[in-house]
């Protein structure tokens, strides 16, 4: 792994604010993730380990390979090289054990227009082998605040709305592993408020999560571990203390111009 | 019983959403509809006789018409990636490959209904005396199509030919399902006994069987990276 | 492991167009002209193994096919495509040839004769295994695509055969001449034995050719930027 900045110069975080990732037991453990694209490595190298409850926030610009990393923890798409456990599963793409314990949101809703709020979900949950329906997917409406608006269909809703009722989907079967790809994408200031605050709530000390963004306040808000991510490689990665976001900002830009 | 209540799920979801469209349909029975009228002027009625070549008419017209339907079997997946979200769920492949072939069944054979119907109107058909044995033909001749061109379907939509590239890859495969349809629903139409197209039946059901088969197992290879 | 490669190739190569050039001979030279088809029919020397082999290789195209799904090996893929490609340029003989006779013998160029017909369909899938190679973004996708469209090709060709078969007996054809022509006399065996032989040996030297061709340019797109590499996508280059 990267060494921590250093501290010539106030434009990077002190040395001391950054300790390196803490040896508690690991829920999620990844071992030098390939992916190759033809020629291109968009993952090259990446390893993870995060503890029960850990929230990690991958930073990086566009093209780093964050949604090509998220896609193979997810177990839709095959790495050319390396190995992920979760709590000693071994991921296999397309395993369905493995889907049953993760939950995708992404800044694409994954849902279906032409259907209601409540049909979508039913619709997925019938798919992750769920049977007590009829209670869960009020329960997860209410959640995200769209109980008024199961009946609707979905294209009548707002961003907003679409962005809720697909965390509402993410979490349906109640995953203990959660990825969310750049969740605030196109959401204005209510909305995202809203989804915040459903997303601090996933913070239950059960849930690991793995949050992609290059938005340096938002990611930086809810992180344990901060990583990142340039050109497939993760070129910083560390528990994250206590750093403001400007600060932050800035060592975010270096690393990122120097790996450039 | 759960895998069955997944497949389920996914048909459900393919009828309800077309139910809600209608784009797939509405563009099949309507070129379906226009394809029997310009047959009328193509072969004109008063020289060739109707009834000897309907079943060449009705069977091209459905393959021509359903390629339309089965070519946009996936685009209806594409918006906001809803597929995605169906591939990270546990579904096995082969159970989401058989849901999205019943759907297209279904939806080829109200298609297929319609074109004998309106090819019997346009050109006075008489429908033989065995209509069980037809309806029979129709839908294992159908259901062999599907179960291919479903699969395609999958194959092309992720190409950057896209539906252009459907046709190609399917119409060779489906000579077995067009000789074996077209023969039999012609004798059919000329009043010959049921009993005479059972080596048709036969085929067009290892058709369909083998492309389900191969299906089922090859689809995970298509969806999955 | 690329110079015995080479070697092979070469070797086999060579052997193949003596065995080519043996059987030209023997067809102009040597071999008796058939009584009732006249001159026309020693084409039937070079058409038949060249069906052979097309359907030969597409056997190859399907199973290597198959090898690479269930592997993910890349060597597996590189024959199927290798073979595949060699399958089209025999697929394209025989459909060369066989309208050549058919034009004299039958009268005309194109006859629904059930196994020309099938060698054209051959043909197609052939030329979807292609198109679908080439028409991805991703290249590993396009490999996945085109071993599918092997796979049920190379299941359907059977049926293929059995209904286009059936479908001839409803109709019968115009003529009644069978390309095989009555039963063949030693000398003609001879010489089909050694069109078999030498179409498979060709056939296996341009395997091997085109195998270390696609080996050299994956090596090429490792190393080097994509847009130097011509061809990338491993269409019908």
């Amino acid at each position: 792994m990267e060494h921590p900045p250093e501290s010539s110069g106030d434009a990077s975080p002190a040395p001391s604010a950054w300790a390196p990732v803490a040896d508690r037991r690991p829920v999620l453990e990844a071992w030098d993730l390939v992916r190759e694209f033809g020629p291109i490595r968009a993952v090259d190298g990446i390893g993870l380990r995060l503890g029960e409850g850990e929230l990690l926030t991958v930073f990086g610009p566009n093209g780093a390979g964050k949604t090509t990393l998220l896609r193979i923890l997810a177990g839709g798409l095959r790495p050319s090289r390396g190995e992920v456990r979760l709590r000693g599963l071994r991921l296999r793409a397309g395993d369905p054990a493995w889907h049953r314990r993760i939950g995708v949101l992404s800044h694409q809703s994954f849902l279906y227009g032409h259907l209601t709020a409540e049909e979508n979900l039913w619709f997925f949950g019938r798919l992750f082998g769920l049977t007590d329906l009829k209670e869960r997917i009020p329960a997860r409406l209410e959640q995200v605040g769209l109980l008024e608006r199961a009946r609707s269909r979905v294209r009548t809703l707002s961003r907003g709305m679409r962005q809720r009722l697909a965390l509402a989907r993410t979490l349906l079967h109640d995953p203990d592993f959660v990825l969310l790809d750049e969740p605030y994408t196109g959401l204005d200031a209510h909305a995202a408020a809203v989804l915040r605050g459903v997303l601090a709530s996933l913070k239950d000390g059960r849930r690991t999560v793995i949050l992609v963004t290059h938005n340096i306040t938002e990611g930086l808000e809810m992180a344990d571990q901060v990583a990142i991510q340039v050109r497939g490689r993760f070129v910083f990665s560390g528990q994250r203390c206590q750093v403001d976001a400007a600060t932050f900002d800035r060592f975010y830009r270096e690393q990122v111009e120097a790996a450039g | 019983m759960e895998y069955l209540r997944m497949l389920g799920a996914v048909v459900w979801k393919d009828l309800v959403v077309e139910l809600r469209t209608r784009e797939r349909f509405a563009a099949m029975a309507g070129f379906t509809v226009l394809v029997g009228i310009l047959f009328n002027y193509a072969v004109d009625p008063t020289v060739v006789d109707p009834q000897g070549i309907a079943a060449g008419m009705v069977w091209l017209t459905v393959v021509f018409g359903g390629m339309l339907g089965l070519g946009r079997t996936f685009h209806l997946e594409e918006d906001e990636g809803a597929f995605q979200g169906v591939l990270l769920s546990p579904i096995p492949r082969d159970a989401l490959y058989l849901g999205k072939v019943v759907a297209n069944f279904v939806l080829l054979v109200l298609v297929t209904a319609l074109v004998f119907a309106v090819f019997g109107l346009f050109f006075g058909l008489s429908f033989g005396r065995a209509p069980g044995t037809l309806a029979a033909v129709v839908a294992l001749g159908t259901l062999g199509f599907v179960a291919v061109g479903t699969l395609f379907s999958a194959v092309s939509a992720r190409t950057t030919m896209g539906e252009t590239l459907l046709p190609i890859l399917v119409f060779p495969l489906l000579v077995p399902v067009v000789i074996y349809g077209v023969t039999a629903t012609k004798s059919l139409l000329a009043g010959i006994p049921a009993a005479e197209v059972e080596g048709n039946l036969r085929m067009l059901a290892a058709f369909a069987l083998a492309a389900l088969a191969a299906g089922a197992i090859l689809f995970r290879h298509v969806v999955e990276e | 492991m690329s110079r015995n490669l080479r070697w092979s190739a070469l070797v086999l190569g060579m052997l193949g167009t003596a065995g080519a050039l043996a059987l030209h001979w023997m067809v102009f030279f040597w071999v008796p002209t058939e009584r009732t088809m006249g001159v026309v029919q020693r084409i039937f020397y070079i058409h038949v193994p060249a069906a052979w082999v097309a359907f030969m290789a597409f056997g190859i195209v399907a199973l290597a096919s198959v090898g690479y799904l269930w592997l993910k090996d890349e060597r597996l893929d590189r024959a199927a495509v290798s073979a595949a490609e060699g399958g089209m340029v025999f697929t394209s003989v025989v459909l060369l040839t066989g309208p050549l006779w058919g034009k004299v013998a039958w009268g005309t160029w194109w006859t629904w004769e059930p196994r020309l017909t099938l060698t054209l369909l051959l043909w197609f899938i052939y030329l979807g295994y292609f198109l679908v190679r080439s028409a991805t973004e991703n290249p590993e996708r396009g490999k996945r695509f085109a071993a599918v469209v092997g796979i049920v090709g190379a299941l359907d060709i059977p049926l293929i055969h059995v209904s286009v078969q059936f479908f001839r007996s409803l109709h019968p054809p115009p003529v009644v001449l069978k390309p095989e022509g009555p039963t063949l006399d030693s000398e003609m065996l001879v010489t089909l034995f050694v069109g078999l032989g030498a179409f498979t040996l060709l056939f296996f030297s341009f395997f091997l050719f085109r195998y270390g061709l696609e080996y050299a340019r994956n090596q090429m797109v490792r190393r080097g930027t994509p847009s130097e590499v011509p061809g990338l996508s491993g269409g019908l280059s």
